[in-house]
Order: structure tokens, then C-alpha cells, then sequence
């Protein structure tokens, strides 16, 4: 049984990178960015097929989050400079990754079995999860501890006030459009990094795993956001933490209703659903204190 | 020195909206003159000043402030030379980011937001300074959101935010607008001191005539995106209150 929790949590802590992703052109940015369901299985793909082809996984690491960050530039450029609206350029280029991560992947699926990995295989902590649970906490712990620096440095406080008064900060000399790009490019790096540990984590790459994968990110923020409000957090460094806490308490919840038997075809359904709870569930409180 | 030359803005050209909100208007501001600006509504006053700031374009003629033309430059590259106060306090300011990050922004107006920290103690110190001077008891409240302050003490924020790096010119239109007197006061007082102790040209568009009068060394009237009116320094104190609401009948 704790197994099972902590088989979520090791889930959660390879999707928290994607989750933090959203954050930032959620929360900082504002812009609705659905690339990730196709950035995400992009990092998977460039890592089954570099990983299958022998290459080392100090390679397969950059390429992913750099083709994440190609990503997310297209989608930057195409909302900010052909003026289309920031979920269109997400769903346009989601799209065309489709097929490009088909092209990378060959075919629909490619197990990674025998190859490199980035997660520790032996159980020298007395199970193989350790291992895999301590590597993955490594990596979220770097990754939070650079995105809470630069959300403190001078870029970041201008990537945040772009988000939140674009009048302002273009009187202040900031070009909006190249921070937004710089924003969904980190943003879908971060994804393509998930990308990359989910498929080594769960051993194969498939081209559909990304479907819906957006939903968990945002899924993720709202709970962040919900913890966030209960107990005030103001500092955007905690906020980011609550990030990948909202992810694990969403994967918690859905390991929970996978324990008690419901059927895994309905998954995405309990996740749709989950989400809207997250998201309607104030609103119905304030509805109700209103009357 | 600021020269508005030959400008003249018209929105939707050639359809049957088509407005002409300036027509062929110049004006020269000299290096730490306080221009104040006055006019009917829709005489084309916040029409130049955004054309300085550069969130329009001139349909033709140009703007140059100290021997460069900026008036092609997008917005955030005419930084160097341009600061604005806006009549709203809430678009000077990024709500969401506390006091000194604000500061921090707009200290770097000009310059380049790398990847240092440069939101550090003797950055804060500085800030705490800057603010203790306003006496709004601000100083100790600089990690606050700024939206939860009033929008007194946002807009003498702002004001202050428009000067933390060096500008040559610093436009405000209709800066107190939206406060009480007592905040406007404040405000106003603070241009002046800004405008005497660092040597920046203001330019302030205002609605009250008592203002117009009490501040500034030279008075300009806007009617149908002309200038109608153009008075220095002396003819500007002789003015009276009734002289002055006459030009609007
Ligand atoms: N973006 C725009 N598109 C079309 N017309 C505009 C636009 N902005 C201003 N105008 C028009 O241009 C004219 C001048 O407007 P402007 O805002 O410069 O006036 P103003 O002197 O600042 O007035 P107020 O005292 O009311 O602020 C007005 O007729 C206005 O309706
Ligand atoms: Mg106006």
C-alpha cells in the first residue's frame, strides 16, 4: 500500500518540473499555454530515441529541454508577433508536434528497456523506488531552487510585472513580447525535462502519453493556488514550492482512486472532473455565502 | 530640450470616424522647464504625451528631446529619455509585486534587468529612504503588495518610481485625477521638489485650474489639437483664477 503512494509520488515528483512550467505562464505570464502536451511527449521521444541509439543522458538532458524550449519559442513568437491568441498558437503548435514527434519516435511506441538511465537502478537504499524517488527529488530540488533565483533577480521581477501590468512594464522599457517568449520557452523546457524523466521513469515512450498532460500541470497550479489562499502565502519563492506539493497531493488523489478499483479507462475522466472541483469549488462557497 | 515639431495625429485616417486630434502643432520645452498643460476634454492633450511616450505614432512631424528624434522608436526604447506618471495610479504600477519590487523595476528603467539579484539590502535601504520622505509611513511596509496600498499613495509612489533612474522628461497626465486633496497635495508638491532639486522637465496636463496656476513656470491651452495659448513664467503668475476659467468659455 505505501508502495503504491510512493509509486505516486515518484510520478509526482517527474511531473513536477512540467507543473512549475505551468506555473510561470499561468501565474507569472497569464498566458493559457497548451503546448505542453506536445513539448511534454517531445522530451519523451528525443529521450527514447537517443537513449535507444546509445547515446548518454548527460546528452539526452539538454536536447530535451532545448527542443522543449524551441517549443515554447514557436508558440512565443507565433502569439506575440502574429498577434494570435496565446491558446491557439499552444493548440497549433501541439499539433504540429504531433507528427514531428511521430517522425522522432518512428513508430507509435519504443520501450526503454536495458538502456541508460538517469534514475539509479540499484537498491543500495534498500529499494529500487528509493533510488528512483532520490533522483528525482534531486533534480525538482535544483530545478525550484534556480526558478525561485530567478524569479528573485532583476529578469525575473520584470517577467513577473510583465505579467501583471504589461502597460507598466513597456513604459519601463521592457519588450513584453521577447519576456513572454523567454517565459514560454523556460516554461516548456521544463516540460520537455519531464518529458525526459517520465520515460525513463516508466520505461517507454508512447506517442500518445501527452494527451491531457496539460491538465495535470494545471491541475497541479490550481491546488497550489488553492493551498496558496488558505494560508496567504505571498512570497513567489513558496508559492513555487506549493507547485510541486499541488502536484503531489493531485497524483495522491489519483492513485487513491485507482486503490479503490475504479477503472483506469476512466482516469482522464477523474482528472477532468478533479480539476473542475479545484476550480468551481470556491466559487460555489462564495456563491453560498453570498445568498 | 524637448521640441515637438510639426505633429499632427489623426486616428482612423480616411474612415468616417477619422479624428484629428492634433494638427500641426509645435512647441518647444526647455531642459527643467514645468509645462502645464490645460484644455477642454478631447482637445488632444493626452495625444502628445503618449506621442512622447510612444504608444502612438505621429501621422506625421516628429519628436526629438535632447538632439535625438525618438518619435520612430517603439516605447520601451525611448526609456532613456521618457518617464510617465498615468492619471491612473493602478497602470503605473504592477499590483501583484510588493513596494520595493516596483522600485527595483523602475530603477531600472533604462538599464538591463539581468540576472543578478539587485533586489539587495542596500537597494532596500535606498527604497526605505525614498519612501520615509513621502511621510506616509510607507518605509516599513516596502515588502507589501502594492495594489493593497490607496491610490494616494500609489500614485506618490509612482512618481517617485518615474525619477528612481535618470529621465530627461517625466509627463504626468492628470496625476491626481483620481485622489483626494490632501493626496493630490502631496503629489503635486512632489513633482515641484522633483522638478526643482533634480532638473527635470515636467510636463503635467491637468483639470484643475487651481493647480495649473500654483505649479509650474508655463502655462499652455490645447483646444481642437491646437495650442491656443502659450504663457511663460510671469504672464502665468498674473494670471487669475477668472481669467483663466474664461479661456474655456
Ligand atoms: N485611440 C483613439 N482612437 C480614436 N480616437 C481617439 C483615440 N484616442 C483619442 N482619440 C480622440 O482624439 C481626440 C483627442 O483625445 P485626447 O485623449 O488627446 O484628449 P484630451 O485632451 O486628453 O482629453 P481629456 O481631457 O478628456 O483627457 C478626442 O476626440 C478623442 O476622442
Ligand atoms: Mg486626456
Amino acid at each position: 500500500m505505501i508502495q503504491f503512494y510512493l509509486t505516486a509520488l515518484q510520478m509526482a515528483l517527474c511531473l513536477a518540473p512540467m507543473a512549475m512550467g505551468i506555473f510561470i505562464t499561468m501565474k507569472v505570464f497569464n498566458i493559457p499555454d497548451i503546448t505542453t502536451d506536445g513539448s511534454y511527449t517531445l522530451g519523451a521521444a528525443i529521450t527514447a530515441i537517443m537513449l535507444t541509439g546509445g547515446l548518454p543522458v548527460s546528452l539526452a538532458l539538454p536536447a530535451c529541454m532545448l527542443s522543449g524550449a524551441l517549443a515554447g519559442t514557436c508558440t512565443g513568437i507565433i502569439h506575440t508577433k502574429l498577434k494570435i491568441d496565446a491558446l491557439l498558437s499552444g493548440i497549433l503548435v501541439m499539433t504540429a508536434l504531433y507528427s514531428i514527434n511521430l517522425i522522432i519516435l518512428g513508430r507509435s511506441n519504443i520501450p526503454l528497456i536495458n538502456t541508460a538511465s538517469i534514475f539509479i537502478k540499484s537498491d543500495w537504499l534498500g529499494s529500487e523506488l528509493n533510488g528512483q524517488l532520490l533522483t528525482a527529488l534531486t533534480f525538482v530540488g535544483i530545478i525550484l531552487t534556480l526558478l525561485i533565483y530567478l524569479l528573485r533577480t532583476d529578469f525575473g521581477i520584470a517577467m513577473r510585472a510583465s505579467g501583471n501590468n504589461p502597460v507598466m512594464t513597456k513604459a519601463l522599457g521592457v519588450n513584453n513580447d521577447s519576456i513572454r517568449i523567454t517565459g514560454l520557452a523556460v516554461s516548456n523546457s521544463l516540460t520537455g525535462l519531464s518529458g525526459f524523466l517520465v520515460a525513463q521513469y516508466q520505461g517507454f515512450t508512447d506517442i500518445n502519453m501527452g494527451i491531457g498532460i496539460v491538465i495535470t500541470g494545471l491541475g497541479s497550479v490550481l491546488v497550489a493556488d488553492a493551498i496558496k489562499q488558505w494560508f496567504n502565502v505571498k512570497k513567489i519563492g513558496r508559492q513555487i514550492m506549493l507547485v510541486v506539493i499541488g502536484c503531489t497531493v493531485f497524483q495522491a488523489v489519483l492513485a487513491f482512486t485507482l486503490s479503490i478499483g475504479i477503472d483506469p479507462n476512466l482516469l482522464k475522466l477523474i482528472t477532468a472532473t478533479f480539476v473542475l472541483l479545484i476550480v468551481a469549488l470556491p466559487r460555489l462557497t462564495a456563491f453560498t455565502k453570498h445568498k | 530640450m524637448l521640441i515637438i515639431n510639426h505633429i499632427s495625429k489623426i486616428y482612423n485616417a480616411g474612415s468616417d470616424d477619422e479624428v484629428r486630434a492634433l494638427q500641426d502643432v509645435s512647441v518647444e520645452v526647455k531642459k527643467g522647464e514645468f509645462l502645464v498643460v490645460v484644455g477642454t476634454n478631447g482637445s488632444g492633450k493626452s495625444t502628445l504625451l503618449n506621442l512622447i511616450l510612444g504608444t502612438i505614432l505621429p501621422t506625421a512631424g516628429s519628436v526629438s528631446i535632447d538632439g535625438k528624434t525618438i518619435s520612430h522608436l517603439p516605447e520601451h526604447r525611448r526609456s532613456p529619455w521618457v518617464s510617465m506618471v498615468f492619471q491612473n495610479p493602478a497602470n503605473g504600477t504592477a499590483p501583484d509585486l510588493s513596494i520595493v519590487e516596483n522600485f527595483r523595476l523602475a530603477a531600472l528603467r533604462t538599464g538591463k534587468k539581468g540576472l543578478g539579484i539587485g533586489n539587495n539590502k542596500k537597494f532596500r535601504q535606498l527604497v526605505k529612504e525614498k519612501v520615509a520622505a513621502l511621510g506616509m509611513g510607507l518605509e516599513n511596509k516596502i515588502d507589501q503588495s502594492i495594489g493593497s496600498l490607496s491610490g494616494g499613495q500609489r500614485q506618490a509612489l509612482t512618481l517617485l518610481m518615474g525619477v528612481m533612474d535618470k529621465t530627461s522628461v517625466l509627463l504626468m497626465d492628470e496625476p491626481t485625477a483620481a485622489l483626494d486633496p490632501k493626496s493630490a497635495k502631496v503629489v503635486m508638491e512632489l513633482a515641484e521638489q522633483i522638478n526643482r532639486e533634480m532638473g527635470i522637465t515636467i510636463i503635467l496636463i491637468t483639470h484643475s485650474m487651481k493647480d495649473a496656476l500654483q505649479y509650474g513656470d508655463r502655462l499652455i491651452m490645447f483646444d481642437a489639437g491646437k495650442i491656443v495659448k502659450d504663457l511663460n513664467k510671469d504672464a502665468k503668475q498674473s494670471l487669475t483664477i477668472t481669467e483663466l476659467l474664461e479661456w474655456f468659455t
